[in-house]
C-alpha cells in the first residue's frame, strides 16, 4: 500500500509540466545520441550536466536519466539500419538486426525492439520501486568498511569486464583513484598533487575527464578511418511484428529481461554486459542456433530487452547505496551531487518526492519513448544520413562549450584537450578509459571510508573481514581477480570482456 | 593490426605502456611518502597516493614482465592501416586552439578551428565549411552570452 501511495506521489512530481518537458528533452536527447554513431550516452550526459543546474534537482536528474535509457532505445536504430553500433549496448544488435534490414525485415526488427525494450524498462521500473527501498533499509546498516569493499568489488568487476589485460585495467583504475584524490584532502586539508596551481585546489572536474577520454578521443579515433555506412534506403514498413515474430521472440525478451536487470544491479556491470550475455545465452538456449547472425529476431529481441533492463537496474546501487555501478552512474551522481544531494539508503525517506518522482518520471519516458522510435522512425533514419565529417567538428566545438560552461573556467577546457590526447594513445595501446573513470568517482569515496574503517578499529585490518558484507565482497573481489590466471577462467573472461568505452 | 611478437625489442608497444607505468606509480609513491603516510591507527594524507603506487608499479611490472616474455606489437603496428595523420592533424588543431583561446577569446578561436576541422581531416566543400564555421560558433556565442547570460572569454581584443 505504502509503495502505491508512494508511486502516485512520484507521477505526482512527474507529471508536472516542467518534468514532462525535461523527460522529454532527456529521452529526445538520448534516441539522439543513441542513433548517432560517435557521440554515445556519456557524452552527452557530460555536456548536458551544467544544464541540470539551472532547473531543481528533480528536473535536472530526470533529464539525466532519460538521456540514459534514451540512448539505449535509440542505439539499435543505428545498429539495425546502418550496421554500426550507435552506443556500446547495441553493439551486439548489429549482427542479426542488420541482417534483417537486409532481407527486408527492418521493419520488424525495429519494431521488436522497441517493443521488447519497452517491456524490459517497465519491468526493470516495477522492480526498482520494490527492491529499492528494501535495501536501502539494509543499506542504512552498512559502516565504512562495507561500503570500501562494495566499492573495491565494482571496480574489480569492471577490470574484470573490460576488453585487453586485465592488469593494463587495473593499472587504469589505480590511475582513476590517484587522479580523484588531486586537491585538498577531505579530513586534514592539505592540498595533494597541486603542483602549486590554484585551479587544483578543488580537485579535477569529472566533466572535462570524461568529456576528453570519451567524447575528444572517440573523435580522434574516428578520424583514423573513413566511417562507411551501409544504409538501408528502403522505405520501413510494417513496424509491427507478425505473429510468428512475437512467438520467437517472448523468451528471449522475458529471459533478457530478468539477466539485464540482474547484471545492471551488479557493480561493474551494466547494460553492454547485458546485451552480449543475453545473445549467448539465446544462442544457446536455441534449437537452431545457426540461424544467429543471418538475421535471427531472437538475436535482437534478447539483447534489445537486456540492455534496457540493465540500465534500470543500475538505477538502484546509486540510489540505494551511492554506489555508481558504472561511468553513466557516476555522471548521474555527478548531477545530485551539483544538487546538494548525496544518493543513499537515506535518499528515499528524506526526499520521497525525488526518488519516486525520477522512478515515474523514467515509467513515463518509456512510453515517449515507444512513441519517438516508431511512429518516428522516419525522422531518425534521415538524422543518419548526416555526414560525419560535418557532425565531428560540431561535437568538438559542444564538448568544448559544454566543458567551458560547466565551471566558467578556460583550464578546464585545457584539462579536456590534454584527457582526450592522452585517452586517444591509451585506446591505441589498448589502454580501456571505463576503468580509469570509475575509479576517479569512487577514488575519493573509497579513500575516506578506507581511512574511517582503520580510525574506527584502531588500525584492525581484520574489520574487513569480520563484518560479512565486507567479507563477501572481498572475497568475490579476490576470484575475480585470481580469475584470469587460470587458462580456462582466463577464455572465458575474453569472450564476455567488452569496450564499454565505446 | 599485426601481432608482432617483439620480446626484446625496444619498439614493443607494451613494454612502453608498462615503463610509462611504472615512473607514474613511483611518481605516486614519491608523492604519497612526501604528504606523510600517518600510522595504520591514523592514515595521513599521503597513505592511500602510497599504497595506490605500490599496486600501479605491480600491474605495471607484471605488463613489463608479460612484454618481456610473450612480445607485443610494435608501436608502428598500432597505426597500421589507419590514417594516422588525421588525429595528429586534429591534436595540432586543438593545441593550437587551446593556446589561442585566451588572448583571442572564443569567437576568433573556434571559427578558425571549425574551419581547420571542416577542410584538413575530410575536407568539406568551401562554400559548405566556410558557413558552418561561422554561423554554428557565433549561434552558440550568442544563445550562451545573450539568452544565457554566460560569460565566454573576450580575449585581448574584447571580441566575443
Amino acid at each position: 500500500m505504502d509503495t502505491l501511495a508512494n508511486v502516485a506521489h512520484g507521477f505526482g512530481v512527474a507529471l508536472l509540466p516542467v518534468n514532462l518537458l525535461y523527460c522529454f528533452i532527456g529521452v529526445f536527447i538520448g534516441t539522439l545520441v543513441g542513433v548517432l554513431p560517435g557521440i554515445g550516452p556519456i557524452s552527452a550526459m557530460s555536456l548536458l550536466l551544467p544544464v541540470t543546474l539551472s532547473g531543481t534537482p528533480e528536473s535536472g536528474i530526470i533529464m539525466m536519466a532519460g538521456i540514459y535509457y534514451g540512448s539505449m532505445y535509440g542505439g539499435s536504430t543505428t545498429s539495425i539500419l546502418v550496421n554500426i553500433p550507435g552506443e556500446a549496448a547495441s553493439v551486439v544488435t548489429c549482427i542479426d538486426g542488420h541482417q534483417m534490414a537486409k532481407q527486408g525485415r527492418a521493419g520488424p526488427a525495429l519494431g521488436i525492439s522497441a517493443f521488447g525494450s519497452f517491456i524490459a524498462g517497465t519491468f526493470a521500473l516495477i522492480a526498482l520501486m520494490l527492491v529499492a527501498p528494501k535495501l536501502a533499509s539494509v543499506a542504512i546498516a552498512f559502516g565504512p568498511a562495507e561500503y570500501f569493499s562494495l566499492m573495491v568489488l565494482g571496480l574489480v568487476v569492471l577490470t574484470f569486464l573490460t576488453q585487453g589485460s586485465m592488469p593494463k585495467a587495473l593499472l587504469m583504475a589505480c590511475i582513476g583513484v590517484v587522479l580523484g584524490l588531486i586537491g585538498l584532502d577531505s579530513i586534514t586539508a592539505q592540498p595533494r598533487l597541486t603542483f602549486g596551481r590554484m585551479e587544483l585546489i578543488d580537485g579535477i572536474g569529472l566533466v572535462p575527464v570524461v568529456m576528453g577520454l570519451f567524447g575528444v578521443a572517440e573523435v580522434l579515433l574516428n578520424t583514423e578511418q573513413a566511417i562507411k555506412r551501409d544504409i538501408i534506403n528502403a522505405r520501413i514498413t510494417q513496424l509491427l511484428p507478425t505473429k510468428e515474430d512475437w512467438k520467437a521472440s517472448a523468451g528471449p525478451v522475458g529471459r533478457g529481461t530478468l539477466l539485464g536487470f540482474f547484471l545492471g544491479i551488479l557493480p561493474g556491470g551494466g547494460a553492454v554486459v547485458a546485451s552480449f550475455a543475453s545473445y549467448a545465452l539465446e544462442k544457446r538456449l536455441s534449437k537452431t542456433p545457426e540461424r544467429f547472425g543471418h538475421g535471427a529476431i531472437e538475436g535482437v529481441a534478447g539483447p534489445e530487452s537486456a540492455n534496457n533492463a540493465a540500465a534500470g537496474g543500475a538505477f538502484i546501487p546509486l540510489m540505494t547505496l551511492g554506489i555508481p555501478p558504472n561511468v553513466v552512474m557516476a555522471l548521474l551522481l555527478g548531477a545530485f551531487v551539483i544538487h546538494g544531494l548525496q544518493p543513499g539508503p537515506l535518499l528515499i525517506t528524506q526526499n520521497p518526492g525525488l526518488f519516486w518522482g525520477i522512478v515515474a518520471s523514467m515509467y513515463i519516458g518509456n512510453v515517449m519513448l515507444l512513441v519517438l522510435n516508431l511512429p518516428m522512425i522516419g525522422m531518425w533514419v534521415q538524422l543518419l544520413k548526416l555526414p560525419y565529417n560535418i557532425l565531428f567538428p560540431l561535437i568538438i566545438l559542444f564538448t568544448i562549450l559544454g566543458v567551458y560552461c560547466s565551471s566558467n573556467n578556460v583550464f578546464d577546457v585545457y584539462v579536456m584537450i590534454a584527457f582526450g590526447i592522452i585517452g586517444y594513445f591509451m585506446r591505441k595501446l589498448g589502454y580501456e578509459p571505463a576503468p580509469l573513470v570509475l575509479a576517479f568517482v569512487l577514488g575519493p569515496m573509497m579513500e575516506n571510508n578506507l581511512r574511517k574503517s582503520l580510525i574506527l578499529s584502531q588500525g584492525d585490518l581484520w574489520t574487513f573481514v569480520q563484518r560479512p558484507i565486507s567479507a563477501v565482497c572481498l572475497a568475490f573481489a579476490m576470484a575475480l581477480l585470481i580469475a584470469p590466471l587460470l587458462p580456462s577462467l582466463r577464455k572465458k573472461r575474453e569472450l564476455v570482456a567488452l569496450d564499454e568505452g565505446a | 593490426m599485426t601481432n608482432q611478437t617483439n620480446k626484446l625489442r625496444l619498439n614493443n608497444s607494451e613494454l612502453w605502456g608498462g615503463l610509462i607505468g611504472l615512473a607514474l606509480g613511483g611518481f605516486v609513491i614519491w608523492s604519497g611518502m612526501k604528504l606523510k603516510l600517518g600510522t595504520i591507527n591514523d592514515p595521513g594524507s599521503g597513505y592511500v597516493l602510497f599504497y595506490t603506487g605500490i599496486l600501479m608499479c605491480v600491474f605495471a611490472g607484471s605488463i613489463i614482465v608479460s612484454a618481456l616474455t610473450e612480445g607485443g606489437p610494435t608501436l608502428a603496428s598500432r597505426w597500421e592501416n589507419v590514417r594516422w595523420s588525421k588525429p595528429l592533424l586534429l591534436i595540432g588543431c586543438l593545441v593550437a586552439f587551446s593556446v589561442a583561446l585566451e588572448p583571442l577569446g572564443f569567437l576568433l578561436s573556434s571559427i578558425p578551428l571549425m574551419l581547420l576541422l571542416l577542410r584538413l581531416i575530410d575536407p568539406v566543400r568551401w562554400t559548405l565549411a566556410i558557413p558552418i564555421a561561422v554561423l554554428v560558433p557565433t549561434g552558440m556565442w550568442w544563445v550562451l552570452k545573450r539568452l544565457l547570460l554566460i560569460q565566454l572569454p573576450s580575449g585581448l581584443f574584447g571580441i566575443g
